[in-house]
C-alpha cells in the first residue's frame, strides 16, 4: 500500500455518478467507490489514494480544516460557504444555472420590498445587492420551488439544470444568476505538502476533461 | 445551563495540552531573551483604526463599544499594535521587539475553528539590511528543530514580485488586479481566459506556468532564469538567490523552497516573504517577511522593518502528540518534610506533591492520576 496519501472528498449523490467515470478515464482507481456498500472512506489498494464521500458543505469544511487534501463540489456550494481554497479545476459536469424564478403573475419590478426563498442566502443577497434591491431572504433546506407556491415567499432564487422541474411546478424563469458547475478544489497547504501526488492527480484529470470537452463541442 | 457553555469558536485548555503550551512558550521566551529581544505586551483592546491596513480574509473582528462611543477591537493581528507603540511613544530605534500574546479572529461559525489564537513573535524594527530577514530565518530554524519533532520546510517568496509582473503587462488597475486575484486563488480557468489576451506577448509561456512556480529552489530559479521578466524583478529573484545561498550554508539541513505565486501573508509586506510548515500541520507554523511602509499609517516617516508570527496553538497541537518523556510522579509527605519533598521535586521535572490529607487519599490521587507514588512518611517509595 502507498506510504503517502492524498484524501479527496467527494461529494455524494449526483456528482459522484458524474464524476467517478471521468475519474476511472484518468486512469484513477476507483474499484472500492464502485462497491462501496454503506462505507463512506475508502482507500485505494493500488494508488495513493483514499476517498471521502460527504455532503457537498462537508467536502467544504473537510478542505478549509485540512481534513481532505482535495475536494470534488459544485460551485453553487463553494461560493455560497466563501471557500478560500483552490480551485484548480473546473471538471465540465453538473453544469446548470442560478435562476430567479417565481409564478406567472410575479412581477419583479413591483414597487415593494419582496421575499425571496432559497436555499443559497449568501448568494441572493450578492444578486439582489448588484441590482440595489432589499429584499428579505428566507433560508429554505429542499423542494425550493414550493415558496412561491404556498405563499411563503414572492419568488425563489435556485438551480437548475433543464427548467423541468420548474416547468413542472408551473414557475417561471425572471432572470438569470451565474453558471455552476463542478470544480476540483485543493487545500492550499495540502499543495505544497503533497505537490507531485496532486499536480500528478489533476493532470490525469485535466485530460480526460479537455478530451472530453473537445467531444462535446464537435 | 448558558453558565456551563463556552462561546463557539472558544475552548479551555487543560492538562496536558496546558503544561505543554506553557513549556513551549518558555523555551520561545528564553530563545527571544538569548537572542536580546525586548518582550513587549501590548492591550487585548485597541481602536479598529490601528487595524485599517489588516487583511482579514475570511475572519470578521470582535468589535466592541467604548466608552465614549468609538469602536474597539480584540486585536487580530499582533504587529499593527507594536508599530502603533513606536509611533506613539517614539522608542528610539532600530531595536528588536518579542511577543507572546493571544489575538482573535472570529471564523465561520460551527467550522471547527478556534477564534482565540496564541502567537509568539519578533518585530526587528529600524533595520533596512538582508540581516533582520536572516535573523527571523535563524530563529525560525532553531525553534522549530527545538520544538518540534516533524520536520519543517521554509518557504521563501516576495510580497512585490507578482505585481511588479503584472504592471508590465497592463496599465489598467482592475485588470492587475482580476488576474492577481486568479492567479493567489488559483483559479487555473478564470486566470488562463485572463491571460489570453496577451499570448502574443514573449512573457506568455511564463505567465501559463506561473500558477505552479513553487517548490524547489533550483526549479523555480531555472524558471525564472529562462522568463523574460520585468526588470523590476530582478532585484527580487537577487535578494531571494542570495537568502538560499545563505541558508544552505549556514543551515544545510534546513529544507527550502519558494513561492512566487502565492499572496504575502498580509497586504502590509513589502519585500521577502517566508513561512514554514511541516507535513503534519494543518496550517503554517509560522509566517513573516519585510514590512517597511507600516509605521507610515501611524507618522509621517517610514521605518524599515521585519517581523515574524509564530503558531503556538499549531506547535502546541505538533508537539503534544509525541509522548510525555517520564511518567509522572506524585509526592506524599507531612508538612515538616516539605523541604525534603521539594528537593525530591526540584530532580524530577514531572512530579507534583499530593496535597491529600493522609497516605490513603494519596495512594487513591496517585491511581486516578496513573501516577508513581512516592511516600516520604516512612514507607519509602511506592509504585
Amino acid at each position: 500500500m502507498p506510504e503517502e496519501r492524498i484524501k479527496i472528498a467527494l461529494t455524494k449523490g449526483r456528482v459522484e455518478q458524474q464524476v467517478v467515470p471521468l475519474l476511472e478515464a484518468a486512469g484513477i482507481d476507483c474499484q472500492q467507490l464502485r462497491n462501496k456498500q454503506r462505507r463512506l472512506i475508502f482507500d485505494s489498494d493500488t494508488q495513493p489514494y483514499q476517498f471521502i464521500l460527504a455532503k457537498g458543505p462537508d467536502v467544504t469544511t473537510f478542505l478549509e480544516r485540512g481534513a481532505a487534501d482535495i475536494g470534488i463540489v459544485g460551485s453553487d456550494i463553494l461560493t455560497e460557504h466563501q471557500s478560500s481554497q483552490y480551485e484548480l479545476m473546473d471538471l465540465g459536469v453538473g453544469v446548470c444555472q442560478f435562476v430567479l424564478a417565481s409564478t406567472a403573475d410575479f412581477d419583479p419590478q413591483a414597487p415593494r420590498r419582496k421575499i425571496i426563498g432559497t436555499k443559497y442566502p449568501r448568494i441572493t443577497q450578492r444578486y439582489f445587492d448588484q441590482l440595489g434591491r432589499d429584499v428579505e431572504i428566507i433560508k429554505i433546506e429542499g423542494s425550493v420551488e414550493l415558496a412561491p407556491l404556498t405563499g411563503l415567499a414572492d419568488a425563489i432564487v435556485d438551480i437548475t439544470e433543464t427548467g423541468t422541474t420548474l416547468r413542472e411546478n408551473h414557475l417561471k424563469i425572471y432572470d438569470y444568476l451565474q453558471p455552476v458547475s463542478t470544480r476540483l478544489v485543493v487545500n492550499r497547504l495540502a499543495l505544497k505538502q503533497h505537490q507531485r501526488l496532486i499536480y500528478q492527480f489533476v493532470d490525469q484529470l485535466a485530460e480526460v476533461v479537455s478530451k472530453s470537452s473537445k467531444e462535446l463541442a464537435k | 445551563m448558558l453558565q456551563h457553555l463556552l462561546p463557539l469558536g472558544t475552548r479551555d485548555e487543560f492538562g496536558r495540552r496546558a503544561r505543554r503550551k506553557q513549556q513551549l512558550i518558555s523555551v520561545i521566551q528564553a530563545h527571544f531573551k538569548r537572542r536580546g529581544l525586548a518582550p513587549i505586551a501590548t492591550p487585548l483592546l485597541e481602536n479598529e483604526a490601528v487595524f485599517d491596513p489588516y487583511q482579514m480574509g475570511n475572519y470578521q473582528l470582535y468589535r466592541l463599544l467604548g466608552t465614549d462611543g468609538q469602536t474597539l477591537v480584540l486585536r487580530p493581528d499582533l504587529t499593527l499594535p507594536i508599530a502603533r507603540f513606536i509611533s506613539a511613544t517614539k522608542v528610539p530605534l532600530p531595536r528588536k521587539f518579542s511577543y507572546v500574546g493571544d489575538i482573535f479572529r472570529v471564523s465561520r461559525q460551527l467550522s471547527g475553528s478556534y477564534n482565540q489564537i496564541t502567537q509568539a513573535g519578533v518585530e526587528l524594527i529600524g533595520y533596512g539590511s538582508l540581516k533582520a530577514e536572516l535573523e527571523c530565518l535563524t530563529i525560525a530554524n532553531q525553534l522549530s528543530a527545538e520544538l518540534i519533532e516533524d520536520a519543517v520546510e521554509i518557504e521563501l517568496g516576495d510580497a512585490r514580485f507578482a505585481q511588479r509582473v503584472v504592471a508590465s503587462l497592463t496599465d489598467n488597475a482592475s485588470t492587475q488586479q482580476a488576474i492577481l486575484r486568479a492567479l493567489f486563488d488559483k483559479r487555473v480557468p478564470k486566470y488562463q481566459a485572463l491571460i489570453a489576451p496577451y499570448r502574443d506577448q514573449p512573457l506568455y509561456d511564463f505567465l501559463k506556468g506561473w500558477p505552479r512556480l513553487f517548490g524547489r529552489p533550483t526549479d523555480v530559479l531555472a524558471q525564472l532564469t529562462a522568463a523574460p521578466l520585468p526588470a523590476t524583478v530582478q532585484p527580487s529573484i537577487d535578494r531571494l538567490k542570495r537568502v538560499v545561498a545563505w541558508m544552505k550554508t549556514t543551515m544545510p539541513k534546513q529544507a527550502v523552497s519558494l513561492d512566487l505565486s502565492s499572496q504575502a501573508p498580509q497586504k502590509y509586506y513589502t519585500g521577502l516573504t517566508f513561512r514554514g510548515y511541516s507535513q503534519a500541520g494543518a496550517g503554517y507554523l509560522f509566517s513573516g517577511g519585510r514590512y517597511d511602509q507600516l509605521l507610515a499609517n501611524f507618522q509621517a516617516e517610514a521605518e524599515p522593518a521585519v517581523g515574524m508570527g509564530i503558531n503556538v496553538d499549531l506547535l502546541t497541537t505538533l508537539a503534544a502528540d509525541q509522548p510525555e518523556a517520564q511518567p509522572r510522579e506524585l509526592i506524599y509527605c507531612e508538612p515538616d518534610q516539605w523541604q525534603q519533598a521539594e528537593a525530591y521535586l526540584a530532580q524530577q521535572p514531572n512530579a507534583s506533591i499530593s496535597l491529600a490529607p493522609d497516605l490513603a487519599a494519596a495512594r487513591m490521587e496517585a491511581q486516578r492520576a496513573g501516577a508513581r507514588l512516592v511516600d516520604l512518611t516512612g514507607g519509602g517509595v511506592n509504585a
